[in-house]
Order: C-alpha cells, then structure tokens, then sequence
C-alpha cells in the first residue's frame, strides 16, 4: 500500500462520490433518493480513510511532508466538514460542493503523482509535527468552505435575493476555522521553540501564516461591529482566502521562499 | 452599533473619529517611522534590556490602566478603544507584514529598500509605531473588559489579553534574549561560546562530547538524465531506498537490488564490507532491459568525501544512481562540567534540547562534510528570561480559540 496504489484507489473513491453527487441532485426533486447519496458518500469516504490510514502504516513516518500529502488531508477532511455543516445547518448544496472539492483534490493528486518516499528529516520528527499539521490542515479546509459561502453570497447579491443566513453560515465556518488557525499557529510557535530554540522567526512561511491569521481578524472584527454591511465582509473574507492560498502553496513562488525551512519537498 | 452613522453627515476630526481618521493617523504613523528610517544614521535595531525592559513595561501598564480609569472621555483614549482604531491598526500592521512576506529580509543593493528600511521590517520605525498604536488599543481593551468582568467576557479577555502578553513580552525580551552557539569536539571540553555578533563568551561550565551519533536512512536509487546530469522524471516514481531484495521499475528497465552495503569500499570488481572512516554504502545491481531482455549487472555507490561516487549508464539517456543517505537523526552524548566538580550527563538531539541552569541546550548541527563520521557537533545555547511571561500569554490564547470554537457561533445567534 503505497502511492502507487493511489490510481485504484483514488478512482473507487471518486466514483462513490459522483454516484453520490448524482443521487444528492435527484434528492432536490425525490426526498428518498437522499439516503443512497449519503451511503454513497459515507462508503467512498470509508475506502478514503483506508488507504490514508494503511499509507500512514507503510511509510513508518506521518504523510504530511509533501505538497500531495497535504491535498491528501484536505480531501479527507472536507467530506468531514460538509457532513457536519450538514447536519447543523442541512445546506445541501454545501455537501456537494465539499464532496466535488475533495474529489477534486484526488484528481490534483492522480494528475501529479507522489515520490515514493520514507524519509523525513530530523526537525520534524517531534511529537507536535502531527497536531500542528493536521489542525492547520483542518483549518484551512474549513476557511476554504467560508470562502465558498462568500462566493455564493456575492452571486446572491448580484441576483438580489441575497439572504443573511449565508453570511451567518459564513461566521460559523470562520469562527471554527480561525479557532484552528489560531491553535496551529500556537502549536508552531510552542513546537520552534523545542527544535530551533526560539518560537518565532519570521520565517516567510511564519510571515503569510501571520497574514492569514489577520486577514481573517478583520473579518472576524468587522462582522462583529457592523452587522448589516454584507457587501464589504463578503469581500474581506474572499481576500482572506487568497492570503490563505498564498500562504499554503504560493510561498513557494516568492522570491523569500529560499529563505524558509517551511517549503515542502518536491523529491 | 454604527447601524444608524452612514445617515449622519460629519466633518473630519468632528466626535468620534471614525475609520477616516483612523487610517490618517495610522498612515501617519508609518510615515513618520519612515522619515526616522531615512534620516536616522543609526543602523542598530531599537532594543530595550533589562532593566529598562521591564522599567517600561510596567510605565506602559500603568499608564494604559490611568488613561482607561481617568481620562476615559478624552477623545484619544475613546478612540483608541473602538473598533476603527482596531481595524484600521490591523490592516495597516497586515500591510507592512505583507511587505516583510514579499522582500527578502536581507541585505539589499536596492537603494530604495534600504534607506525606507523595508528589508528590516520588524525593527522598522514604521512597523513598532503602528505595533505600538495596535498594542495600545489591545491593552486598553483588555484593562476595559477586565474591569467590567462578566463571564460572557471571558474568552474576550483570554484572547485579547494573551495576545496582549505574548506580543509586548515577545518585543521587549529580544532585549535580553541571548543566543550562542558553541562548538564541541568529541573527548574534548569545551566552554567557550560565541554570539550572533562573532563575540566569544566564556560559559560557567563545559561540554564534554562522549560520543557523536548519526542514523542514516538507506540511501535511494534514481535515474539520471545524461545530459542534463538532473533527476528524471519516472512519472514521479523516481526515488526509492535501497534495500536488498527489492525490484524497482524505472520506464522500461526493471532493477534489481542483489546486496546492499551500507559502508564499503572498492576491491577489484566489486565492493567489500568495511567498518572505515568515509566508506560509503555501496549496491550491487541487475538491469533488466524489458525490450531485449539484455541484462547488466554493475555495483553502484554514492561515494563520500573520500571515495568517488559510481553510476551505471543504462541507456544512451539513462545512469541509475544512488544519491547520498539522508539523516534520520543525530544526536550528541554528552556530560555537563560545572565548576563545583559535578558531572551531568545526557543526550542532546533535535527536537530534544536540555535545560540547565536557566539556559536550554539544543543540538544544531555538525560537520556535514564528514556526515556520520563527524565528531565535532555545534550546541545552542538559549537564555530567554521572558519565556514564562510569553507562554502565559501563548496559553491564555489557547485557552481562548478552543472557547472560541466551542461557544462561538452561541454568541453569533444571540446577538442577532
């Protein structure tokens, strides 16, 4: 079980998924057909935590080092998250768009096929390496939904039916991810301190995960203290996004990325 | 709270100050900092040290708390504590950040970056006013709720008031903040340290370095473009650790592992297990074309610094090689020397460090041309006396997001 069984599995997972897609449009029109999309769901998802968990096994090392293995991660947690929000808030369309996300991760993934590697350097072999990877990952899975939402409200507004409920639903998804962002931070900042001896360094990676953290302050304090200017929030939390993306994989293409200890591998 | 201001014309500087003001002093601030760095001849960063650190932290505390409980209606003190003030600091602090995160923070030829100072971002002028402006509004806030505590404040406090903590104890620690690192040669002590300025300082004790130790990964086979001397891409499958037995296909040629050495050198025709300094791992491989069915078989090695490395050319495009083993960990047996005779032993390794007598004791690197056959390993030590203050503050945050995640979206249905 490795990366090279990736193909197989990733195909029986996204073929569960768009089974389940399928089923979940057909729910809009027939209620019952909602119980075969959520099984659909629920097994491609099940296949999904297998291989990570028998990839984890095999690579003897946490698969949280490469750029793959962080898409990974997101499309094991986003089903997670649209489930929840479900359950909580019964958005349809947001199950689906969580299920076409991760789904689209896996494709990323089969498209740009991993290193077969066991290795990991001695600075990440600490007992924070997992908690700080998989809250951060967490995190911006769920900021990645807020963001949609505010890509819906916008398309709500330019059709004028815009209905508040979507920017609550948007406050929800941003409390609970700032909430991870904030720990992640934190558990990186406690971690640097154990391997590097001092607990930030303003590190490029540091620097737009700080950016990130306040992108999404602003939002969170704007919000709080004018309630009815939707506009301006929904477009504060889609620049928040952008400073996420960057912070995630754009680091990489910046000219202070020879200067980090944070860019992932490529080999 | 400002549902009814949009209706209500105001001239600039009129009661209160909004969001308008609010960036006009904000910008103020960073172009008065930027003045300072273009006139200002000092090149040193601004730091305070104890006990002038701790002088003013208590001065700032103090005068925060007098502002907030007497001079609560004049109109710097309100505007400090409302949320244009916040905001507007926020988003000036994300800017200047967003400069650190695009300029390299190093020496620049650029004359424009260095006389503004904008590859030293965080000891900028520009940057420790707004900070100072932004950690103003966090400090009056924080005194305001815990003054007028009420349990639904609670996760307020936490979070404002650790933020509050861990950045004023962060910035007035670098003051006092000491880092050395030291080199420690194997059955030798060794007491003196150097500074980040190249000063040597003679430490109270010494190290004695036991033994030096390096795990090594086995090393990995790959494929080599000829040409470009670069590593091919074997659709992504292009690097595996060697282990005897195993089989690795790279486009149409099957490899075969028959033995594996991890420290061997040349006799004749093939390689022979030695226990020497620098003898490198060592492979003997069969390749299997899987068009013709011609087979080579060759012994490979990743060289060291002593030997030279060997490939096996398998095709007018093609070498396998095997690339130099990568560290799984590193670690030095060693025994502190105090100057009343003790001896205290213990091993170092990253993510390990030791404390002692308020310093902490990292392991940082070593000679990385000898690899596992260094016996020098460079020690770091680190004293930072504002550590406590600043993981109360880390903590109290902590504390605060996972209140935050729990009663979060509550608070949001109540207020609506």
């Amino acid at each position: 079980m490795t990366w090279i069984d990736f193909p197989l599995y990733s195909s029986i997972i996204v073929a569960f998924w768009v089974i389940g897609l399928v089923f979940l449009v057909v729910s809009y029109k027939k209620q019952s057909a909602f119980k075969f999309a959520t099984s659909a769901f629920l097994i491609g998802w099940a296949v999904m935590i297998l291989f990570v968990v028998k990839l984890w096994l095999e690579l003897d090392r946490p698969p949280m080092r490469t750029l793959g293995e962080t898409r990974l991660w997101y499309a094991t947690f986003l089903p997670l998250i649209g489930f929840v929000t479900y359950i909580r808030w019964k958005y349809k369309w947001f199950l689906a768009y969580s299920f076409v996300m991760a789904s689209m991760f896996l494709v990323i993934n089969y498209l740009n096929p991993e290193t077969y590697s066991k290795t990991l350097m001695p600075a990440l072999q600490s007992p924070w390496f997992i908690p700080h990877v998989l809250v951060y990952l967490f995190s911006y899975a769920v900021l990645a939904a807020s963001s949609i939402v505010a890509i819906k409200g916008w398309y709500d507004n330019y059709k004028g039916n815009f209905n508040i409920e979507t920017l609550k639903l948007a406050d929800n998804l941003v409390y609970i991810g700032f909430a991870f962002l904030t720990l992640g931070l934190l558990f990186g900042a406690l971690w640097a301190k154990e391997a590097w001896g001092h607990y930030w360094t303003w590190d490029p990676k540091e620097v737009w995960a700080f950016l990130t953290w306040m992108g999404y302050l602003i939002y969170i304090h704007y919000r709080h203290f004018h309630v009815n200017n939707s506009k301006q929030a929904l477009t504060i939390l889609a620049l928040a996004f952008v400073v996420l993306l960057v912070c995630w994989f754009g680091v990489n293409y910046l000219p202070v990325a020879k200067t980090s200890v944070h860019t992932y591998t490529q080999y | 709270m400002n549902k009814n201001q949009p209706q209500i014309q105001r001239n600039l500087w009129e009661n209160p100050w909004g969001y308008v003001e609010s960036f006009f002093i904000g910008i103020g601030l960073i172009v008065t900092g930027l003045f300072l760095e273009v006139f200002s001849t000092s090149n040193n960063a601004f730091t305070l040290s104890y006990p002038y650190n701790v002088v003013f932290l208590i001065g700032y505390v103090l005068l925060l708390f007098v502002a907030y409980k007497w001079f609560t209606n004049s109109q710097i003190v309100r505007w400090l504590t409302k949320v244009p003030a916040s905001i507007s600091s926020i988003t000036l602090i994300t800017f200047l950040v967003m400069i650190m995160g695009i300029i390299p923070q190093i020496p620049s030829e650029n004359n424009i970056i260095n006389n503004l100072g904008l590859n030293r971002i965080t000891s900028n002028w520009a940057f420790l006013l707004i900070l100072f402006q932004f950690l103003t509004c966090l400090g009056l806030i924080s005194i305001k709720r815990i003054l007028q505590f009420k349990w639904a404040n609670f996760g307020f406090i936490l979070n404002h008031t650790g933020l509050f903590l861990a950045l004023t104890a962060g910035m007035l620690g670098t003051g006092d903040l000491q880092r050395l690192s030291i080199n420690v040669y194997e059955n030798k002590p060794s007491f003196i340290a150097t500074d980040g300025n190249r000063n040597e300082i003679e430490l109270p004790f010494a190290f004695y370095l036991k033994d030096f130790i390096i795990d090594e990964y086995n090393p990995k086979l790959a494929l080599v473009d000829n040409k470009t001397g670069n590593i091919a891409h074997n659709d992504g499958k292009n690097l595996y650790l060697v282990e005897k037995g195993e089989t690795y296909y790279f486009h149409n040629f099957e490899v075969k592992i028959d033995e594996f050495l991890p420290n061997a050198i040349r006799f004749g025709m093939r390689y022979e297990a030695v226990n020497e300094i620098g003898s490198p791992p060592a492979a003997k491989i069969t390749v299997k074309n899987i068009e013709n069915d011609s087979i080579q078989n060759a012994w490979i090695s990743s060289g060291s610094f002593r030997y030279p490395y060997e490939s096996l050319k398998i095709s007018e495009d093609y070498s396998v090689v095997m690339t130099i083993p990568e560290v799984k960990k590193f670690s030095s047996d060693i025994d502190i020397l105090t100057q009343e005779g003790e001896r205290i032993s213990t091993v170092l390794e990253v993510n390990k460090p030791f404390k002692y007598k308020g310093w902490k004791i990292y392991q940082l690197s070593y000679d990385d041309k000898m690899g596992k056959w260094s016996n020098l390993s460079v020690l770091e030590l680190v004293k930072d006396p504002w550590l406590p203050l600043i993981y109360i503050g880390i903590f109290m945050m902590i504390a605060g997001a996972i209140y935050m995640f729990w009663m979060g979206n509550k608070i949001t249905k109540n207020k609506e």
